[in-house]
C-alpha cells in the first residue's frame, strides 16, 4: 500500500500489516507505459482467504498473460484499518502498484459466498466509487462481478455494471481487449461499452432489463431495454481444459493464508448430482484434465513455489476417471522431494486402502466424508448415494491405516426431513465409534477415536432440484440443532452446527431479487462488513434492515417459490434445464435416487453447452 | 528418501531485510525462507522422522516494525556446496526487498552473538538540537526502569545494563539515535524499549495523529561478547 502520506505508523498499529505490502514473490509488476487497460482484481474478504482462492490466481495468470494489461489485486482491509483508513482519508489501493482503485480502468470483483456482498460495498466506498451502478460517472471504473454468486445475482446486480457468468478465463480476457479497443479508436463511453459488451457470450448488464412484479410480489418479468441484448444470459464455459491456460507461478504470500498450498484443478463439474448442491448442477458439464497436463503443471508449480502439499482439487475426487495415473504420475517424484498429496474430497463409496497409502504423508490424523444425513431415506432423497456400509468400510480403513479423527458433514432442514433423520445423525456419528472398537485393540490408532459432527442448515439454493423448496424457520432449525445435541450421549462425539441465523440470511441473499439492493446498502450504511466472519456478522443489524426497506424475509425463505413463478435467476441459461431440475424434484419425494452420469445420462442439458467431456455423449 | 550424509553441513548466510519486509514477523519470515531454500535447489538436509523437514535457525528474531541490514540464517545442507553459489540461488527466489549478501561455512555458533547495533530515526514535530540533546540526557541516566513484557505480564525492568550505548544527534529535521543493545536470548532487548524512553521522557511521538509523525528502526550490525564483528 504506496500513499501520499506517510502510512508507516498506520501499519504500525494494525493487526498483521503484511497483508498490505505486496511485494509478493512471483507477483507481477509491468510499467505502466506498457499498458493500456489496468484491472483490479478485487476480492471482499481479508487478504488471508482472498490470497487461497484459485479462481483468482488462474484469471490473474490469464490476464497478465495479456502484455498490455496489467491485472492486479485487492483486498478487503481487515476492520482496524478500515478504521484507520477512513480517520486519515487513505483510498483504498491495489497490492501491487499501490494506486488507488477508483483510478483503474476495470474492476472484477469475485463474489464466492453471499455474506461477502456487504464488504465488496465496503470496498467501493473506500475506494470512492459509488456503490450504485447507475452513480458512477464516465471516469469511474467499471464494476464487475463473477464467480459462483452471480448465478443469482440480483441482489447485489444494481451495484455492478457488468456481470460475468460462468468461467471467466475467456470472457474477462475478452472484455479487457474490446476495452483497450474501444478506448483506441475514440468510440469508449460507459453505455457504448455495455452495449457492446453485452453481446460478448456470458455477459449479463443489468441495467438492460427492466424487472416488473406482480400484485402478489413475485417477478412478473424480466424486459430488455434494447431490441439487440439476449433475453437470457447463457453461461459460459471452457470447452477444452487441456489447453486452457493454467498458473505455472504462484504469488507467495509472506503471511500465513488459508490454504498457502499448490492447488491442482483436475476437473469441473460433477457426476453425482446431488439434489442440493449447487456447485454440482452449476459447472456441468463434466470436462476432465489429463493426467499429462496435471502431473506436468504439478512439477512446474513446485519447483516455482516450493510449497510442500499438493491439493487435488475437484468436487469430488475420487470420480476422477484416471485417478490412479494422476496419482502414480505424482507420487514418482513427490515422496523424494518430501512433497504431500491431500485428496480434499474424498467420497464414502469409493474410499480405499490404497488411495489411503497414497495420502498417508499427510500430516493431520483425521479424514472428513460428508454423508450430508442421518438416515439412508434421507440420504436418498437428497441422492446421496452413500449407504452406512460405504460409512463403516471407509472408516474401517481409516482406523486401520491410523488415522483416529474423523470428521462428519451433515445437513439440517433438507427438505421432508423429520425427527428421525436428525437423531439418525447422532447415530451415524455412533456407528463411527462403534467401528472403531469392533476392531481388535492392537488394530486400533492410539489415542482413542474422536468424532466430530458438523451440521449446516440446508439453502434452497438456485439451479438446484430442491430450488423451489422452502427454508426451515429459524425457530424449526434451532429446534433441530437442540434435537441433535440432546441425541448425542457419547463423549467421543463432538458437535458443531452452523448458527441459523447465518443461515437465514444466506438464504435471503441466496434467492433474493432486485429489491434487496437496498437492504444490503442499508446493512452497509448501518456498520455491516467481513459479515462472512461469526465475530463481525449480526443477525439484528440484517433484520432492521430489511424491516426499515419494508421487504419480508420470510417472502424469500420460508415460503417456497412456486414451479410456475418467475425465479430471479431465471434471467441466467447455467446449461441444466428447469424440466431436468423438476423431474428431479420429483424423484426426491418419493425418494429415487439417481445414477451418476458415469453410469447413465440423465438428460440434465448442460452437454447443449459443448466442451470436450468424458461422460457426456 | 535415502540420506546419506547424517550429520548436516552448516551454511550460514548474512541477509538483509528492509522496506515494507519490516510487517513480515519472524515466523512469516521462517515460513518464506523454507520455501526460498527448496527452489534454490540446495542440497537440503532433512530432519529424521515421520514428518522430515529442512532445518533453518536464525540469530535473534526481528520484531514486526524493525528493518535490518544484518539477519543471520543457518541453512544444513547435505555437502558443500559453493557459497557463491548458493547466495546466486538464493538472491533469484527473493525478492529485492530482502537479498542475501554473504554466505560461508561459520566457525562460531549463532550464539556468540551478544550485541545489535540500531539507527533509530524518529520523525518527530519539534525537532531541533534541543531535543536532541534532551535525548542525550535522558539516555544517558543512571538507570532506564520500563515497564517491560515478561513471561509473567509485566514488570519494572531497569533496562540501562542492557544498553551498551546510546546517543541521540539531530539529523536533518529527524532525530538519530545510534544505540548498541543487548542481544543476548536471555537478556535482549528490543530497540522498540528505547523508542518508548524517548516517547515517555522526552515527549516525543506524542501526536495522536499518526500521519503526521513516524520511526524507522534498522538493525545495522551485529558483534561478539568482546565487541568484534560477529559473522
Amino acid at each position: 500500500m504506496q500513499n501520499n502520506k506517510n502510512i508507516s505508523s498506520v501499519l504500525k498499529s494494525v493487526s498483521k500489516p503484511g497483508r498490505y505490502i505486496g511485494g509478493e514473490y512471483n507477483s507481477i509488476i509491468k510499467d505502466k507505459n506498457d499498458v493500456k487497460c489496468r484491472f483490479a482484481f478485487a476480492f471482499p474478504d481479508s487478504y488471508e482467504i482472498g490470497m487461497s482462492n484459485l479462481g483468482v490466481r488462474i484469471l490473474y495468470d490469464v490476464l497478465n498473460k495479456e502484455k498490455d494489461i496489467w491485472c492486479e489485486r485487492v483486498y478487503a482491509p481487515w476492520p482496524d484499518m478500515i478504521q484507520k483508513m477512513r480517520e486519515y482519508d487513505i483510498p483504498l489501493t491495489a497490492v501491487e502498484s499501490g494506486d488507488a482503485v477508483k483510478d483503474f480502468d476495470l474492476v472484477g470483483f469475485s463474489l464466492q459466498y453471499e455474506l461477502c456482498y456487504t464488504t465488496a460495498l465496503v470496498m467501493l466506498e473506500l475506494s470512492g466509487i459509488p456503490i450504485y451502478s447507475k452513480d458512477r460517472k464516465e471516469t469511474d471504473p467499471i464494476i464487475i462481478a463473477g464467480g459462483p454468486c452471480v448465478y443469482n445475482a440480483e441482489p447485489v446486480a444494481d451495484f455492478f455494471d457488468l456481470i460475468n457468468v460462468g468461467e471467466g478465463e475467456e470472457v474477462l480476457v475478452e472484455i479487457s481487449r474490446l476495452y483497450v479497443e474501444m478506448k483506441e479508436d475514440g468510440s469508449y463511453t460507459r453505455s457504448a461499452f455495455l452495449r457492446r459488451a453485452s453481446k460478448i457470450e456470458g455477459v449479463y448488464i443489468p441495467a438492460f432489463y427492466d424487472v416488473s412484479y406482480n400484485e402478489s410480489g413475485t417477478i412478473k418479468e424480466y424486459r430488455p431495454i434494447y431490441d439487440d441484448v439476449p433475453t437470457k444470459i447463457k453461461k459460459r464455459i471452457i470447452a477444452d481444459l487441456d489447453t486452457v491456460s493454467y498458473p505455472e507461478k504462484l504469488i507467495m504470500p509472506y503471511i500465513e493464508t488459508v490454504h498457502d498450498r499448490i492447488v491442482l484443478e483436475v476437473y469441473r463439474g460433477c457426476i453425482r448430482g446431488c439434489r442440493f448442491c449447487q456447485a454440482g448442477m452449476v459447472y456441468r458439464p463434466i470436462r476432465e484434465k489429463s493426467p499429462e497436463t496435471l502431473c506436468k503443471a504439478a512439477k512446474c508449480l513446485y519447483e516455482n513455489t516450493g510449497y510442500e502439499e499438493i491439493s487435488l482439487i475437484s468436487l469430488s475426487i475420487s470420480d476422477y476417471s484416471r485417478l490412479r495415473e494422476l496419482t502414480d504420475g505424482l507420487l514418482k517424484w513427490t515422496d523424494d522431494a518430501h512433497v504431500s498429496l491431500s485428496l480434499p474430497s474424498l467420497r464414502l463409496d469409493s474410499f480405499s486402502e490404497e488411495l489411503m497409502q497414497k495420502i498417508s504423508s499427510v500430516r493431520t490424523g483425521g479424514l472428513t466424508f460428508a454423508p450430508e444425513a442421518g438416515t439412508q431415506r434421507l440420504r436418498d432423497v437428497i441422492n446421496k448415494n452413500v449407504t452406512e456400509d460405504d460409512l463403516r468400510r471407509s472408516v474401517g480403513i481409516a482406523f486401520k491405516g491410523g488415522k483416529n479423527n474423523v470428521k462428519l458433514y451433515f445437513m439440517n432442514g433438507l427438505p421432508t426431513e423429520t425427527e428421525e433423520d436428525i437423531v439418525g445423525i447422532a447415530n451415524t456419528a455412533k456407528t463411527v465409534v462403534d467401528c472403531y472398537f469392533a476392531l481388535p485393540k492392537p488394530e486400533r490408532p492410539k489415542g482413542g477415536v474422536s468424532v466430530t459432527i458438523s451440521v449446516s442448515c440446508f439453502i434452497p439454493k438456485p439451479f438446484t432440484p430442491f430450488q423451489w423448496e422452502k427454508q426451515d424457520s429459524l425457530e424449526a432449525l434451532e429446534e433441530k440443532q437442540k434435537l441433535l445435541k440432546e441425541s448425542i450421549t457419547d463423549r467421543r462425539i463432538r458437535y458443531t452446527y452452523h448458527d441459523a441465523k447465518v443461515s437465514r440470511v444466506e438464504g435471503i441473499l441466496a434467492r433474493g431479487d432486485r429489491r434487496l439492493a437496498k437492504a444490503i446498502e442499508r446493512v452497509v450504511k448501518n456498520g455491516a462488513v467481513f459479515d462472512a466472519w461469526d465475530e463481525y456478522f449480526d443477525y439484528d443489524r440484517w433484520m432492521s434492515a430489511l424491516e426499515e426497506e419494508e421487504i419480508d424475509p420470510d417472502f424469500y425463505t420460508t415460503r417456497g417459490y412456486a414451479t410456475d413463478e418467475v425465479l430471479p435467476w431465471d434471467i441466467i441459461d447455467a446449461g441444466v434445464t428447469k424440466e431436468y431440475l423438476l423431474r428431479e424434484r420429483n424423484k426426491a419425494y418419493e425418494a429415487k435416487t439417481t445414477p451418476s452420469c458415469a453410469e447413465h445420462c440423465n438428460g440434465c442439458g448442460a452437454n447443449k453447452l459443448g466442451g470436450k467431456n468424458v461422460w457426456c455423449k | 528418501m535415502v540420506q546419506v550424509n547424517n550429520t548436516p553441513i552448516t551454511l550460514r548466510v548474512k541477509f538483509f531485510k528492509v522496506g515494507n519486509l519490516q510487517y513480515i514477523s519472524h515466523l512469516d519470515l521462517v515460513r518464506t525462507m523454507m520455501k526460498v531454500i527448496v527452489r534454490a535447489k540446495l542440497p537440503l538436509w532433512y530432519t529424521e522422522g515421520f514428518n522430515p523437514k529442512p532445518k533453518i535457525t536464525f540469530a535473534a528474531p526481528l520484531s514486526i516494525g524493525t528493518e535490518s541490514m544484518c539477519e543471520f540464517m543457518d541453512i544444513r545442507l547435505t555437502e558443500k556446496i559453493s557459497p557463491a553459489v548458493a547466495m546466486e540461488r538464493l538472491n533469484a527466489n527473493m525478492t529485492a526487498e530482502m537479498q542475501a549478501v554473504d554466505a560461508y561455512y561459520p566457525d562460531e555458533k549463532m550464539t556468540a552473538l551478544k550485541w545489535l547495533a540500531y539507527e533509530i530515526t524518529v520523525n518527530t514535530k519539534g525537532a531541533d538540537e534541543a531535543l536532541a540533546t534532551k535525548c542525550n540526557e535522558a539516555l544517558s541516566l543512571e538507570e532506564l526502569p520500563i515497564l517491560k513484557k515478561t513471561k509473567s505480564g509485566e514488570a519494572l525492568v531497569n533496562i540501562k545494563p542492557l544498553i551498551k550505548s546510546a546517543t541521540a544527534e539531530l539529523r536533518g529535521e529527524k532525530i538519530a539515535v545510534s544505540c548498541i543493545l543487548s542481544a543476548d536470548s536471555s537478556a535482549f532487548l528490543n530497540p522498540e524499549y528505547v523508542v518508548k524512553v524517548l516517547r515517555e521522557k522526552c515527549g516525543i511521538l506524542a501526536s495522536e495523529d499518526l500521519t503526521s509523525e513516524s520511526y524507522a528502526i534498522m538493525r545495522t550490525n551485529a558483534y561478539k561478547e568482546n565487541m568484534s564483528i560477529f559473522r
